[in-house]
């Protein structure tokens, strides 16, 4: 548990004195959004909000994917996994703060995208049930961060590693959008039926679980030589 | 071990023997016995290929994400074979799956089956999972390392069928409660059709494992050729 | 000292390590007793930093036995990682956070308590220095920073690789003083052999990853 405070410590003033992730990845994100906005011209979105709603995911996906492919590579960089890997705490720890660290980047490029997302493609005064939506992201968040992590540090030593990385993640993230797309359309007023926000939400509490479990147990054997 | 080489053939054969069996009666009764479909005539039959195929397929992919998992425990080399080669059929039936697949879809409108749209969402979540597979294995050196990427990798993709499988179903329908699949296919499939099915699955699986023999000792021996040629060349 | 029941301290028996087709370290056998400094020779790419990784419990041997004070690696790394203390070609720091930062993490990961890290710097003669990012340091007071990381948990085997390499004459002193003071066992990796006159017990030099 110390061990663990103190990697994701180490993560979080890496990233602070580093800064290279979150504004690259808020960079994306808006970038994106800026891009399908002005590359619509002055047009609605065909499919109005509940088509926004799916690019919102899209979008995303991807930037967690500029989080993750850089995860590690301090250790890497500097020959620090030496260091890591022999000392008596348990590998998992590691995995356990990479996913913390990126969770909490995720959520801090989320908070900017959230009302620019608003801004852009608010169309007809409808939009997802921002309860609903936050609550999505956040799990949905873990799970990208947890298995994200893992495949991280599997990547981590092989050389196409920026190229391996989404495609190994891409099957994964797949379900999870589905769902979460779903979800979030289907908060838009007027509701009639369709995807309850609790059915969801549990379907990412199980993904979540799932890639835990997983990650926890697997990321030893990523690691070791 | 000459012994357990007179062994192994024998097993390869008595698969293949089964395999040829089955597939030859499965044939027979699908094309003569099973009564033809009412609603979706005479080209329904496909159904008797493209499920078998397709749970063979997953039937595969977790038989691959154990001998990982195992590998992972073991660290026996022959394992991450005995991982891989699974893993490499899962490529062949998976594509044959969504060839069936698709050719149904074209004939069959009426999916009293409800094997539509979700379940080739589904299957197709898992066959990208399959090329990615194969990506990593293409990435890494032979050796350690990349059996026990494989490993892990596969050991994940049996994380993903259910999920997958649940996933797409939540996504695209709004039942969650009742699975569409097997019980109600069982309810209402017709007794000779659900025989006809069973031993067409059964062929599916009987072939997939004679398969799956006949690489593993075609890849057994490449490997030994190999270690002989490093043998003979010097080791660096 | 020793009793003649004790475990030696490390013990190799035909060691085999490859990196994809190349092998690395050739059936390699050897003996440390505990208490015993041994020198491993040779030139580069002869194996040692192989070996040294291999004994820290980072590489996995692919054949051939590893033990370290009785007990046999991989299978009780986690029992053994508390008494190794491995310096690496590289100090095995951050460069964005302070000397001291990068000891409160291994402290944390070594379950060590704070007041060391203050002993350690002082150790290393880094005590002015604790603030400074360790990417502003030097390259012989980064390897001051990696010694004194290895030190902090005060372990009984030591695994040194270069240990000289980059240190002014107040550091060499200072690594004079820490083997002195160090009464495990230690294997080190050098090719300034002579310069550990006086504190070596042995040597061994590896060729082509080969005991020769």
């Amino acid at each position: 548990m110390r061990a663990y405070r103190a990697l994701l410590r180490k993560d979080l003033l890496l990233e602070l004195r580093g800064r290279e992730l979150v504004p690259a990845m808020v960079v994306f994100v808006v970038g994106a959004l800026v891009l399908v906005r002005l590359g619509l011209g002055g047009e609605r979105l065909a499919g109005g909000t509940r088509a926004a709603t799916g690019l919102l995911w899209v979008v995303v996906v991807f930037t967690s994917m500029l989080a993750l492919v850089r995860s590690f590579a301090q250790e890497r960089e500097h020959g620090i996994w030496d260091g890591l890997l022999s000392a008596p705490a348990d590998r998992s720890a590691i995995w356990a703060a990479r996913a913390s660290a990126t969770f909490l980047f995720l959520g801090v490029t989320q908070a900017v995208a959230l009302p620019l997302f608003w801004l852009f493609f608010l169309q007809d005064g409808r939009s997802p049930s921002l309860a609903v939506l936050a609550a999505a992201l956040a799990l949905a968040d873990l799970g990208v961060a947890m298995l994200g992590a893992l495949l991280a540090g599997l990547v981590s030593n092989v050389r196409a590693r920026e190229v391996l990385l989404p495609v190994l993640f891409l099957p994964f993230a797949l379900p999870l959008v589905s769902v979460a797309v779903r979800m979030t359309v289907d908060s838009i007023p007027p509701q009639n039926g369709g995807l309850g926000a609790l059915q969801g939400l549990g379907f990412l509490a199980l993904y979540d679980t799932i890639f835990a479990l997983l990650g926890w147990a697997l990321f030893e054997y990523v690691v070791e030589d | 071990m000459n012994g357990s080489h007179r062994a192994r053939p024998d097993r390869a054969t008595a698969a293949a023997t089964a395999a040829a069996l089955l597939m030859a009666l499965a044939l027979a009764m699908i094309f003569f016995y099973v009564p033809t479909d009412v609603s979706e005539g005479y080209s329904q039959r496909i159904f008797y290929f493209h499920v078998p195929i397709a749970l063979t397929t997953y039937f595969l992919f977790t038989w691959g994400a154990l001998n990982g998992a195992r590998f992972l425990l073991k660290r026996d080399m022959s394992l991450d074979l005995k991982s891989y080669v699974p893993m490499h059929l899962g490529v062949i039936f998976g594509s044959l799956t969504l060839v069936t697949g698709s050719i149904w879809a074209n004939i069959a409108w009426g999916t009293w089956w409800f094997w539509g749209d979700t379940q080739l969402t589904t299957f197709l979540i898992i066959f990208l999972f399959n090329c990615a597979y194969f990506m990593l294995r293409f990435s890494v050196e032979p050796g350690e390392r990349r059996a026990t990427f494989s490993a892990v990798y596969a050991v994940l993709g049996v994380g993903l069928i259910p999920l997958s499988v649940i996933g797409v179903h939540v996504a695209q329908t709004n039942d969650l409660i009742h699975p569409i699949t097997f019980n109600e296919n069982g309810v209402n499939m017709d007794g000779s059709m659900f025989l006809t099915f069973l031993v067409a699955l059964a062929a599916m699986i009987t072939l997939a494992v004679t398969m799956y023999l006949i690489e593993l000792r075609g890849k057994r021996i490449d490997d030994r050729l190999r270690a002989i040629r490093r043998l003979a060349g010097g080791e660096a | 000292m020793s009793s003649p029941e004790r475990a030696p301290a490390v013990r190799c028996d035909g060691l085999t390590r490859r990196y994809g087709e190349r092998v690395a370290l050739n059936a390699v056998s050897l003996t440390v007793a505990p208490g015993e400094r041994l020198l491993l020779t040779g030139g580069n790419g002869a194996g040692k930093t192989t070996l040294l990784r291999v004994l820290a419990t980072v590489l996995r041997p692919h054949a051939g036995e590893v033990a370290i004070d009785g007990h046999l690696l991989p299978r009780d790394a986690r029992q053994v990682r508390p008494a190794i203390g491995y310096v690496g070609h590289e100090p095995l720091v951050y460069p964005v956070l302070t000397a001291r930062e990068n000891l409160e993490l291994y402290a944390a990961l070594y379950g060590v308590g704070r007041e060391r890290i203050e002993q350690v710097l002082d150790l290393a003669g880094l005590n002015g220095r604790g603030a400074d990012p360790a990417g502003e340091l030097s390259r012989g007071l980064r390897q001051r920073l990696g010694l004194a990381r290895a030190m902090l948990h005060s372990p009984s085997l030591l695994l040194l690789d270069e240990p000289t390499s980059g240190l002014d004459e107040d550091g060499r002193e200072r690594l004079r003083g820490v083997l002195d003071a160090h009464h495990g066992a230690a294997v080190i990796a050098t090719h300034e052999p002579d310069w550990f006159a006086g504190l070596e017990h042995g040597r061994l030099r590896l060729a082509g990853g080969r005991a020769a």
